[in-house]
C-alpha cells in the first residue's frame, strides 16, 4: 500500500492529535489504528464502505456536514472531531431513532448473538422512548435451510450480511429487498436459502450487529445467549487451512462435562480466516456430542461380538495382541496408521510407540491418501 | 506451501490447478476471490467446470491425467519466447538444461490433442503466468492423487523455477493440504522414512541422535508407507494399529482390502466413532475429539496452532494422546507424559525447525496479528516464517527435474468406457464420520451421486435423477446420476463421502512410485441405470448451481425448478 508513495508527510489531525496515514485509508482506518474510537455499525474491513449506518459521523474542519468516516479518505491537513456537542446530539438521535421499530430489552433482542446497537444506546446514553413503530420488514418463514435464521424485528438494515454474501463469499444469495421502511433481507423470488446459490457459510450471522441474522439451532434448542457461553479459541478440524475458531461452551452442558452449543469466528483481521468459516466449520459441530459416540473401550469376545470393557483390560489384551505379533512374526509385521486428523503431539507418540516400543519404521497416516 | 495464506489476496496472478479450492479449501477460496475482485487475474485448470471457473479468466478444462503435457508445454512456451528468469536461474538453480530439452517437443499444438486444453490458451496462460511478478500456483490432489503424481509436481516446480517465482510474497508453489493436521503428522515424524522434522530413518546420524534421545536401538530400514502396507496386510502384516483412520473407506480398492483384514490377526482400533474398519478390530479404544483435547495442529502454510479443550469427553473415552501413554506403557515402556506440552517439547527439542514454538509461546507471546508460528522457527525469539527460500533456494539450488508424460494407470477401454475421477464436497468431509452426523448438512447433500456429460447420458439412456449403477474392475456402487455439463464427454466424477457408495470399491489402487500415493482420480467405469426417476430431476444439486441450461446438445442438466417445490 505504502508504495503510493509521499505519505510519509501526509498528516490529519483527529481530536488534536497528528496522525500520519497511508493513501487510501479512511479517516476509521487511521483512528483505529491510533486507538481513536469512532462507533460503527454498517462498517467491517472485509468490505467495502458502505456508510450506512450513519454511527460514524465526524465533524471535519470546513466540511457543512458531518461526515461518515468510514467512507471519508484521509486527505492530507483535514482537521476532525470524533467527539464533540454535535456528534453526540446527532448520535443519540439517531440510535433514538433505530429504538423506534427495534426491541429495547435484552431478552427479546438477544436471544443469540450480543445485540451492539443496545449496547451503543447504553454507552451512549440514547433515549429509548421516541415511541414504538411497528415493523415492516418481512422475513420468509417458510425457509427451510437448516442453520440461518433471520428476525426482521432486530434487523437494522445496515446490509452488511448482504455485501458479505457478495463480496466476501462471492455468492450474492442475499439481498436487500423492498423499499424504504419495508427494506428487508431477501432472496430472488424469496426461495429458500436452500434453492439459492447460498453455501451456508454463516457470514451473514457473523457480521450482524444485532443478532438478527442467527443460528437456527441453538435458537430452537432454547440454547443460552451467547454472552453466557464460555469461548474456547481452538483450531478447527477439517481442512487444512486451519482456522481458528471460537468453541462457544456451556459449561453446565451434558452434566457439568460442557457442551459445544455453537462455534463462532474470532474478530476479522486477527487470524489466518480473517474472521471467516464455511459451512463445516461454523455449523458441523453436533458430531462432538454425537450419541454415536464411543463411550467405553471394546473387546472382541470369543463369539466375535464386542463387549464393553475397562481401560486396563483393554489396554492389556491391545498390548498382548501386538505383541504377540511382534513375537511370532517379527516387528516388521506390525504397521502403525497414525491419523492427520490428530495432533501433531499424537502423531508424534504413535511414531515413538512404532519405532521405540515395537522397533519398526512401518508408521505412516492418510497424508500420501 | 512456500507462502501464506494472507498472500493470496495480494497475488496478481493465480494458477489454481487440481484444487475445487472452494468446495475442499473455502476459506482459501475466499482470499482467492478477494484478488480476483482487486483485479487479479485467475486461471483454472480442472477437467470439471467449478465454481471457481465461474469466477476465472479461463478455465482450461483437461483431460484428468494429462497434466504433464499442459504444464510441460507451458514450459515449452516461457522457454520458447524467452520469458524465463535468466538471473534466478543462473543464481539459484540447477539443471535447466535438460528441462529445456526435455520439454521442446512438448508444443501447445501437440498438447492440444492429448489435453483437450487449445494451444492459444496454453500459450496465453504460460505468458501471464511468467510475465506477471506476483504470481502464485496453487495445487490440490488433482496434481498428486495420479500414479504420475510427483512428475506433476515437479512440472509444476520446473515453471516456477524457470520464471523465479521463489522466495517472494504472493508467489511461490502451494500445495493447499487436505486435511487438518496433514502438515503436522508428516512434520511428526508419522513417515516410514522420516523421523520429526524430516530427518531420515537411514541417515546414521539421526539414528544415533534418536537412540540417544529415546535410549533404545532403532532400525535404519525404511518401513512402509500406507499403500505398500494396505497391499500386504495378511500377508506380510499382521497386525494394525489404527488411529483416526477409517482405512476401509478411505482407501483405493478397499473390497480387496477387506479380504486381506480377515487375514489379519490383529487390529487395535483407536477413534471417536465405530467407523467400518471396526468390523475387523479385535480392541476399540475411545477417543476424545479435537474439542476435547489440547495439542497443535498445523496448517497448510505451516503454521502451528493450539487445539484446546473445550469440553469432557464422553463416558471413558480419552484423549487419544493419553491413550498413546498408556498402551506404550502397557507393550513395556517407561512413558511419563504429564500434558500434550510435554510431548510437544519433546518433539521440538530434537526437530530445529520447531525449536522456536511451544505451547507456551502460541499461548502467551502472539496477541495481535494471525495466531500461532510459521515454522521453520528455530529459537523462542524468532518471528516465524511467512514465505520460504527468501535468502535463496533452502537446498542450496533449486533443482530442475525433466519429466516425461506417462499415462494414467487404467484408462477406458471397451468395457468401461467412462473415465472415474473421484472427489470432495463442500458440505462433507472425508469419510464423514463426522459430517454425515451432522443432519444439516443432509438438507444439502443427503445422498451420493456422480456426474456424467448429457451426451454420455444420453448414450446410456440415463436421465437425470436416476438411480445408476457406478461400476468399474474392481466393484460396484449405487449413486445418483446428475447430468452437468459440469464434466467433460467421456468423464464422470463420483465425491467419496458415502459409507453406503464407496467410492473407494471404485479406485484403483495403482501407487505414485515415490510417495505411494493411490489413483485416486483416474480410473476406467461405467455406469448404467438401476431405477429411472420418476419426477425426472435430481432433486439436490451436485456440487453446485454454477452449470445449467441447455447446451450443444439441448439436454437440460439440472432442472431448477424441480428443487423449489
Amino acid at each position: 500500500m505504502s508504495e503510493n508513495g509521499q505519505n510519509g508527510t501526509s498528516t490529519i489531525e483527529i481530536e488534536g492529535r497528528t496522525l500520519a496515514f497511508e493513501a487510501g485509508e479512511t479517516v476509521l482506518e487511521v483512528a483505529q489504528r491510533n486507538g481513536i474510537e469512532i462507533p460503527t455499525l454498517c462498517h467491517d474491513p472485509r468490505l467495502d464502505p458502505a456508510g450506512a449506518c450513519r454511527t460514524c459521523l465526524v465533524e471535519i474542519d470546513g466540511w457543512r456536514r458531518l461526515a461518515p468516516a468510514c467512507a471519508t479518505k484521509a486527505n492530507a491537513g483535514m482537521k476532525i472531531a470524533s467527539e464533540n456537542a454535535r456528534i453526540d446530539r446527532h448520535r443519540r438521535s439517531l440510535l433514538a431513532l433505530y429504538m423506534t421499530d427495534h426491541p429495547s430489552d435484552r431478552e427479546t433482542s438477544e436471544r443469540g448473538a450480543p445485540d451492539q446497537l443496545l449496547d451503543m444506546v447504553e454507552q451512549y446514553d440514547a433515549p429509548s422512548d421516541w415511541g414504538w413503530l411497528e415493523t415492516l420488514r418481512s422475513d420468509r418463514p417458510d425457509d427451510a435451510n437448516p442453520y440461518i435464521h433471520f428476525n426482521p424485528d432486530t434487523c437494522i438494515v445496515c446490509a452488511r450480511c448482504t455485501r458479505y454474501c457478495d463480496e466476501v463469499e462471492g455468492v450474492s444469495a442475499i439481498t436487500l429487498a423492498g423499499r424504504g421502511s419495508q427494506t428487508t433481507i431477501s432472496t430472488v423470488d424469496r426461495l429458500g436459502l436452500l434453492d439459492t446459490t447460498c453455501e451456508m457459510c454463516g457470514g451473514c450471522i457473523d457480521v450482524c450487529p444485532t443478532g438478527a441474522m442467527g443460528e437456527k439451532t441453538p435458537l430452537m434448542r432454547g440454547d443460552k445467549p451467547e454472552r453466557e457461553l464460555t469461548k474456547v479459541r481452538s483450531t478447527c478440524n477439517f481442512c487444512g487451512v486451519g482456522c481458528q475458531l471460537d468453541l462457544n461452551v456451556d459449561p453446565d452442558g451434558n452434566d457439568g462435562k460442557g457442551r459445544v452449543v455453537k462455534v463462532t469466528s474470532p474478530p476479522t483481521g486477527t487470524t489466518t480466516n480473517d474472521g471467516n468459516l464455511c459451512v463445516k466449520g461454523r455449523f458441523a459441530y453436533d458430531f462432538i456430542n454425537h450419541e454415536e459416540r464411543l463411550t467405553t473401550p471394546l473387546i472382541r469376545n470369543a463369539a466375535g461380538e464386542f463387549e464393553a470393557a475397562s481401560w486396563d483390560e483393554a489396554l492389556r489384551v491391545a498390548a498382548q495382541g501386538l505383541m504377540g505379533v511382534r513375537d511370532r512374526h517379527g516387528a516388521d509385521a506390525l504397521a502403525f496408521v497414525s491419523s492427520s486428523r490428530c495432533t501433531m503431539e499424537e502423531n508424534y507418540l504413535v511414531q515413538k510407540l512404532s519405532r521405540a516400543v515395537f522397533r519398526t519404521n512401518n508408521v505412516h497416516q492418510c497424508a500420501a491418501t | 506451501m512456500t507462502n501464506s495464506i494472507g498472500e493470496i489476496r495480494d497475488a496478481d496472478f493465480l494458477f489454481v490447478i487440481g484444487s475445487n479450492t472452494s468446495e475442499a479449501h473455502p476459506i482459501i477460496a475466499m482470499e482467492m476471490k478477494r484478488a480476483v475482485r482487486d483485479g487479479a487475474t485467475m486461471v483454472v485448470a480442472d477437467p470439471r467446470a467449478i465454481w471457481m471457473t465461474t469466477i476465472a479468466d479461463k478455465h482450461l478444462q483437461i483431460a484428468p491425467g494429462s497434466d504433464v503435457w499442459l504444464l510441460n508445454a507451458m514450459a515449452h512456451v516461457i522457454i520458447e519466447e524467452g520469458l524465463v528468469d535468466e538471473t534466478f536461474i543462473a543464481e539459484q538453480t540447477e539443471n535447466f538444461d535438460a528441462v529445456r530439452e526435455s520439454v521442446a517437443k512438448y508444443t501447445p499444438e501437440e498438447a492440444e490433442k492429448i489435453t483437450g486444453v487449445p494451444a492459444d490458451d496454453i500459450r496465453w496462460t504460460a505468458r501471464k503466468y511468467a510475465t506477471t511478478k506476483k504470481a502464485g500456483i496453487y495445487y490440490t490432489l488433482g496434481i498428486t492423487e495420479h500414479s504420475h503424481g510427483t512428475d506433476n509436481v515437479y512440472a509444476l516446480a520446473n515453471l516456477v523455477l524457470m520464471t523465479g517465482h521463489l522466495g517472494k510474497p504472493s508467489a511461490g508453489m502451494n500445495p493447499l493440504r487436505g486435511q487438518n493436521n496433514v502438515q503436522g503428522a508428516n512434520d511428526a515424524g508419522a513417515s516410514p522414512i522420516f523421523y520429526p522434522g524430516y530427518q531420515r530413518v537411514d541417515d546414521p546420524a539421526a539414528q544415533a541422535k534418536y537412540e540417544a534421545a529415546w535410549g533404545v536401538e532403532l532400525s535404519p530400514e525404511p518401513g512402509m508407507n500406507l499403500n505398500e502396507m494396505m497391499k500386504v496386510v495378511g500377508k506380510q502384516l499382521f497386525g494394525l494399529f489404527v488411529m483416526g483412520e477409517d482405512i476401509v473407506l478411505s482407501e483405493p480398492n478397499c473390497m480387496e482390502l477387506e479380504k486381506a483384514l480377515n487375514k489379519n490377526e490383529f487390529l487395535v482400533l483407536q477413534d471417536a466413532f465405530l467407523n467400518e474398519t471396526a468390523r475387523f478390530a479385535n480392541v476399540v479404544f475411545p477417543a476424545g475429539v479435537f474439542a476435547e483435547k489440547e495439542g497443535v495442529f498445523t496448517n497448510s502454510e505451516r503454521r502451528v496452532q493450539r487445539v484446546r479443550k473445550a469440553v469432557e469427553p464422553p463416558g471413558l473415552a480419552r484423549a487419544d494422546w493419553e491413550i498413546l501413554v498408556d498402551l506404550a506403557n502397557a507393550c513395556g515402556a517407561d512413558w511419563t507424559y504429564a500434558s500434550a506440552a510435554e510431548v510437544y517439547d519433546e518433539l521440538a527439542r530434537h526437530a530445529p525447525n520447531f525449536v522456536g514454538i511451544s505451547h507456551e509461546r502460541i499461548d502467551t507471546q502472539v496477541v495481535d496479528g494471525p495466531t500461532g508460528l510459521q515454522w521453520p522457527c528455530p529459537t523462542p525469539d524468532h518471528p516465524g516464517t511467512k514465505f520460504l527460500h527468501e535468502a535463496g533456494v533452502l537446498r542450496g539450488k533449486g533443482l530442475f527435474q525433466p519429466v516425461e508424460y506417462r499415462p494414467s494407470m487404467e484408462l477406458p477401454d471397451e468395457d468401461y468406457g467412462l473415465l472415474l475421477s473421484t472427489g470432495r464436497t463442500l458440505y462433507h468431509y472425508n469419510c464423514a464420520t463426522q459430517t454425515r452426523r451432522e443432519p444439516g448438512l443432509a438438507t444439502k447433500q443427503p445422498e451420493a451421486f456422480v456426474e456424467i456429460h448429457p451426451r454420455d447420458a444420453k448414450k446410456r439412456g440415463v436421465r437425470d435423477g436416476d438411480l445408476v449403477e457406478l461400476s468399474t474392475r474392481r466393484g460396484s456402487v449405487h449413486a445418483r446420476a446428475i447430468v452437468s455439463r459440469q464434466v467433460r464427454p467421456g468423464c464422470i466424477w463420483t465425491p467419496l463421502h458415502f459409507a453406503e457408495a464407496r467410492a473407494n470399491v471404485l479406485t484403483n489402487d495403482a501407487g505414485d512410485p515415490v510417495t505411494g500415493t493411490a489413483e485416486y482420480k483416474v480410473c476406467a467405469a461405467e455406469v448404467k441405470v438401476v431405477e429411472a426417476t420418476t419426477d425426472g430431476a435430481t432433486r439436490f444439486p451436485g456440487s453446485y448451481y454454477g452449470v445449467g441450461g441447455p447446451g450443444p446438445d439441448g439436454a437440460q442438466p439440472v432442472d431448477a425448478g424441480a428443487r423449489a417445490e
